[in-house]
């Protein structure tokens, strides 16, 4: 955990400094008032405080059986999670041109035959279930207007 | 009398076929939410919240109300059947309910539970009737520099109770603060953050940010290892208590409606901290506090009803003055925004047929719960034998459409990912979220007040402390700061000297 502390706090300052570079723009009080860049400042300022706390805190404290956790997962549990953000990164950029349903049954598909080694006859009926029933549920009867693909659908 | 009447007038309301359907509905998928592990009630909240964005705000915060208080009821059905708590609430609940499965008495546990919650819940709402109503009637004195001293106080109450280590759920709260500057300010209308991104005008959707941080990233540290689970089995004829079981823990009972009613008025407790102090309180006046861990009777009771009575707590603070008490909360109140309402003491005056539809809601759903809860529970229970590898892809499919429903758009998809990466490093980190996601809510609030404040007082900030009401609540909020900083060194020199 001492790793991560120190990893959080680093990216706390960046943060901080982005946060004060943004204020920066703006004004910082107006004739009475605070302006745009007064709440910026003040969390660029805040987050400064509390990452160097944060790392500093780090050094000082004695480890305990929390600092030694692992902080990531096994390889495999690791895989899988990057597996699902990737797949899930695929459906935001092939929406437009794969057309809602068609997406989701081809995500399903690849979750369950990719990741979980579902056969790809189960994965593909899986697949095309849930996407049916979201298609059903949320374009037929809730009409929500998802985007259509280059097939029309 | 001027609350009963009220109560009456909200009963008509609720009691429409639709508006009672979307309590069942509502009561219906909690009990389902707080059973599975994997996905909490505010996560699912938000996700359905997108979906009920055409729907009228009373039968839609009906719904979503009953979701929140059926996860309660929920949770305690996989603690005492295999000893997997579906909510952090339920963890207590685990410790004895299971062990008295294990002596063949899952059912007469199942039966306490939804019992205690039943009357909690029912004590609970007609505690939130009359103390949201009266706290909503004196703060209807307050003023911007009081409303901005109010939501600071209430930002660093939900730090300073949230159990989590203080620096890290500070960082997390300015980083929700930074959040809700993104996109056009209140003062000179000046665009922060956006970078010519026309879907950031708007701000970051609070939506988007608990679909993420909660929604998904639960999901990506449940899919990491798979629980293989094997609830007991439950018969139906097993699941009702004896009439002197549940005499032997009436008090129980009662104790943990109070516990849990009191400390979630609290802004910050939230039903996980009660549950646990019920659990003491019982312990402490037991006869025989040796036998805790082995099965009591009282050590389910007690924490059950907490939990259940803590979701009436926690909506004291939320519908009364406009600041969440929980994760769960702040999703409600997200959606009070999103449907135009404006939460806050003047809820109970411009939107009263709202607030008393939806606090009568809660006993029809009560009794909905325990109804559905008693005979339905082997039923829920065989929910658990889906594989969780069947069910997480449905729970990112519901996240994507609601993202994509949030602002007809797939920026907001791509959002909600950047969101959840981060959520999912931030569990791994003990980072928690819910601080950031409060602060995303109030931060606005806190700046525009603030600003009305200030350019009433011609830019004199002496007014916070010359109003008597503002400078009481910065007076508690300074001492309760100071307090917690003394504790919090002593208890590192204790720690060390102990170590030493």
């Amino acid at each position: 955990m001492r790793k991560a502390d120190r990893i959080f706090g680093i990216i706390g300052l960046g943060l901080s400094f982005w946060c004060y570079l943004e204020s920066t723009k703006f004004h910082y009080m107006t004739r009475f008032t605070p302006g745009p860049g007064f709440l910026p400042f003040w969390v660029g300022v805040a987050l400064a405080i509390l990452s160097c706390y944060l790392i500093y805190d780090t050094f000082r404290r004695t480890p305990s059986k929390q600092d030694n956790k692992k902080i990531l997962p096994e390889k495999h549990a690791l895989v899988r999670v990057g597996g699902i953000l990737l797949l899930l990164f695929c459906v935001r950029f092939s929406m437009p041109i794969l057309g809602f349903p068609l997406t989701l049954a081809v995500f399903t598909t690849a979750v369950l035959f990719v990741l979980e080694r579902y056969s790809l006859v189960k994965s593909l009926g899986y697949g095309i279930a849930y996407a049916t029933a979201t298609w059903f549920i949320f374009e037929y009867i809730l009409a929500m207007g998802f985007p259509k693909g280059l097939l029309g659908i | 009398m001027d609350v009963l009447s009220n109560l009456m007038s909200g009963f008509v309301t609720c009691l429409t076929p639709y508006n009672l359907w979307m309590s069942v509905l509502g009561a219906f998928l909690g009990t389902m939410v707080g059973i599975l592990p994997g996905l909490g009630p505010s996560a699912t909240m938000a996700i359905i919240l997108p979906i009920t964005f055409g729907m009228n705000p009373t039968p839609a915060m009906i719904m979503l109300t009953s979701l929140y208080y059926g996860a309660m009821y929920g949770g305690s059905t996989t603690s005492i059947l295999v000893n997997v708590p579906g909510e952090a609430s339920s963890v207590v609940t685990a410790m004895e309910g299971y062990q008295l499965a294990r002596r063949g008495k899952a059912g007469a546990a199942l039966g306490l539970a939804a019992i205690g919650s039943f009357v909690a819940g029912i004590i609970g709402t007609f505690a939130l009737a009359f103390t949201a109503s009266t706290l909503a009637e004196f703060s209807l004195k307050f003023g911007p520099s009081e409303l901005f001293c109010l939501v600071l106080l209430g930002m660093f109450t939900i730090i300073y109770v949230g159990g989590k280590g203080i620096t890290k759920s500070l960082m997390s709260m300015v980083i929700g603060l930074g959040l809700g500057c993104v996109g056009t300010d209140i003062v000179e209308g000046q665009n922060r953050f956006t970078y010519g991104i026309a879907e950031l005008l708007d701000g970051v959707d609070f939506v988007i940010l608990v679909m993420g941080t909660f929604g998904i990233a639960e999901v990506l540290e449940s899919a990491e290892e798979f629980m293989k689970i094997e609830p007991m089995k439950v018969k139906f004829r097993d699941l009702f208590p004896k009439l002197a079981e549940v005499w032997s823990v009436r008090w129980a009972i009662l104790r943990g409606t109070l516990v849990g009613f009191g400390i979630c008025c609290i802004p910050g407790s939230g039903p996980t901290i009660s549950s646990f102090l019920s659990y003491g309180v019982e312990k402490t006046v037991s006869k025989h506090p040796e036998k805790f861990g082995t099965g009591v009777m009282e050590g389910v009771a007690g924490p059950e009803s907490a939990n259940n009575a803590a979701v009436c707590g926690a909506m004291v603070p939320m519908f009364s003055l406009g600041i969440p008490g929980s994760g769960a909360t702040a999703v409600l109140l997200g959606g009070l925004i999103l449907y135009g309402l404006k939460p806050g003491p003047l809820l109970f005056v411009e939107n009263a047929d709202f607030v008393w539809a939806v606090i009568a809601s809660m006993f029809i759903g009560n009794i909905v719960l325990i109804v559905m809860n008693l005979p339905l529970v082997p039923l829920f229970a065989s929910l658990l034998r889906i594989p969780y590898s069947l069910i997480y892809p449905a729970i990112l499919i519901v996240c994507i459409v609601g993202a994509y429903a949030v602002a007809s758009g797939l920026f907001e998809v791509g959002l909600m990912l950047a969101f959840a990466i981060c959520g999912y490093f931030m569990k791994k980190a003990d980072i928690p979220a819910a601080p950031m996601l409060m602060a995303l809510i109030m931060g606005p609030m806190l700046e525009r007040n603030l600003y009305q404040a200030l350019n009433l007082a011609h830019g004199n900030v002496l007014v916070f402390v010359q109003r008597p009401i503002s400078a009481t609540l910065l007076s508690i909020l300074v001492l309760t700061s100071i307090f917690v900083a003394v504790k919090r060194a002593r208890g590192g020199r204790t720690v060390q000297e102990t170590e030493e």
